[in-house]
């Protein structure tokens, strides 16, 4: 029985998933408690240097994680390098909104621990726990209104220069 | 190797796979059948616990509350319904001398003698064979809940236990499941997973409401005309609605049946097949359309094979559940199928 008992005590024991969950913007309001019932739904995922964790067109349907290692996040045929994403970082929110296909690659850039926190389990936890599952996804309305304002700021500095 | 032939290799183990798994499958049918009873109740069961977590609950406590809900209602089906069926079904075998349908019965035989010789039925005993059929089906009803009581006791304690942990563990099994997936594969199969769930739960909880709600209106129906044996009647109805087309046709005979046995007089069968016509009238335009998820409708010869096929090795059991296993086969082809195009997956 300890091959489904398991999963739950290793990650009782387990200290840092709670401290990297705490630095992620999309946690950052909940509860020890709230947080530990987040964890118990995460993916735990090892990924080796090179090996993909999604491509790009793909549809999307997790947000990740990254515990340890690092993620290159890569667009168009040339294979550009976007981002180098590290340690308390994450990746690929948007997929938490709908499975629309994924406007760039992930590919780790070292031996990666990550963790994936999936669309369906965000949605099944809205039904088990309203309360939690709204605040997650008020978190994830706030990150992406930022984003906006921020891409709306650079697009004004932008116009002002042409002109 | 050339690239097509790697894949031709490939696509005949696969066959060979899949056909040793059916024959591990059907050689421990027993096991598998009860695995498929317990999976189908725990999946029509999941939202009411579900629901009860959002009340904040935690799982256990409302896995215990769904499985106090279902000890409280076979405690009643046990005390009300089981021996009010048992008597229907000894009435049944009881009820020997009917003069009205012997008459009919006659009637019956001297027209078929006289005006259809054709037919070379003449030695036909009807009212003999009957008696015959009406024996052996109540019998074989009686000798069902007698001699099955030791597989019965069986059943009603493995899969409550295997609905118990499928309830209260499902979602961390499927966790493990998917920590086996090769990183490829994850994404993809967390999206399988997900659609498949969406389409199968409404279509097996469709499935199963419908069911409910037909086998409500027949009694209703049955009970309101009184035909005789009506709660056995409604149950029979109920249950054979999961198999489609043939399903409501065979509720129907059988109240039919009943009522020309039990009081002779043809007229009455007009009002039966009426009763069951309006009743299936409002299943159909009222019931399904709510309750029944459309994705899986299945062509009405696939039906009709799947359920001979299920009768064929699992018995009546079989057939009954020969129909929800075949829309869950088909959701499964259907959205893998669906998930391999978009995630540009290669055999």
């Amino acid at each position: 029985m300890d091959f489904f008992w398991g999963i739950s005590k290793k990650e009782k024991k387990e200290g840092g998933t709670r401290e990297l969950l705490r630095c992620i913007p999309l946690f950052e309001q909940l509860t020890d408690r709230q947080l530990a019932a987040v964890e118990r739904i995460l993916h735990e995922r090892l990924y080796a240097p090179g090996e993909e964790i999604f491509r790009e067109g793909e549809p999307g349907v997790a947000v990740y994680f990254i515990q340890s290692g690092s993620v290159l996040i890569k667009m168009g045929r040339d294979k550009k390098v976007l981002a180098e994403l590290h340690e308390g970082e994450f990746f690929g929110e948007l997929a938490l909104l709908d499975d629309s296909p994924r406007s760039a690659s992930a590919i780790a850039g070292s031996e990666s621990k990550i963790f994936a926190f999936s669309q369906p389990d965000l949605f099944a936890m809205i039904e088990r726990n309203p309360r939690l599952g709204i605040q997650i996804v008020l978190s994830l309305a706030r990150i992406i209104g930022d984003r906006l304002k921020r891409i709306n700021e650079q697009l004004l500095e932008l116009t002002k220069e042409r002109a | 190797m050339p690239d097509g032939s790697h894949r031709y290799i490939k696509i005949f183990f696969f066959l060979l796979l899949l056909t040793a798994a059916g024959f591990f499958v059907y050689t421990i049918g027993e096991i598998v059948r009860l695995l498929i009873i317990a999976a189908l109740l725990a999946y029509i069961l999941d939202p009411i616990a579900t629901g009860l977590e959002s009340r904040g609950l935690n799982r256990l406590g409302a896995t215990a509350i769904v499985f106090l809900g279902i000890g409280v209602a076979l405690y009643m089906l046990a005390s009300f319904v089981m021996p009010a069926l048992v008597r229907e079904i000894q009435n049944l075998q009881a009820s020997g001398s009917m003069s009205q349908t012997s008459v009919i019965v006659s009637d019956l035989e001297k027209f078929i003698n006289q005006k259809l010789v054709f037919l070379g039925m003449q030695e036909i005993d009807l009212a003999a064979k009957i008696e015959e059929a009406k024996r052996g089906v109540s019998e074989q009803l009686l000798g069902q809940l007698v001699t099955g009581v030791v597989p019965f006791v069986t059943q009603a304690v493995a899969i409550p236990f295997i609905i118990f942990f499928l309830l209260k563990d499902g979602r961390g099994m499927m966790k493990t499941l998917l920590s086996m997936v090769p990183n490829r594969y994850f994404e993809f199969s967390l999206n399988l997973i997900y659609k498949m769930d969406l389409h199968l739960g409404a279509y097996l909880r469709g499935q199963f409401l419908d069911a409910l709600i037909f086998g409500i209106l027949s009694t209703l129906a049955m009970w309101i005309l009184n035909v005789k044996y009506f709660f056995f009647v409604g149950v029979f109805a109920g249950l054979a609605n999961l198999i489609p087309y043939v399903g409501p046709l065979a509720g129907g005979a059988l109240a039919c049946v009943i009522t020309v046995l039990t009081t002779g007089d043809l007229s009455r069968v007009l009002y039966v097949v009426l009763a069951f016509a309006g009743a299936k009238l409002v299943d159909d335009s009222i019931v399904q359309p709510l309750v029944v998820a459309k994705s899986v409708d299945m062509h009405p010869l696939v039906v009709l094979i799947v359920v001979i096929v299920g009768g064929q090795f699992f018995g009546i059991m079989g057939m009954l559940l020969s129909v929800p296993f075949a829309g869950f086969a088909k959701v499964v082809i259907e959205e893998s199928g669906r998930m391999i195009r978009r995630y540009k997956l290669a055999l």
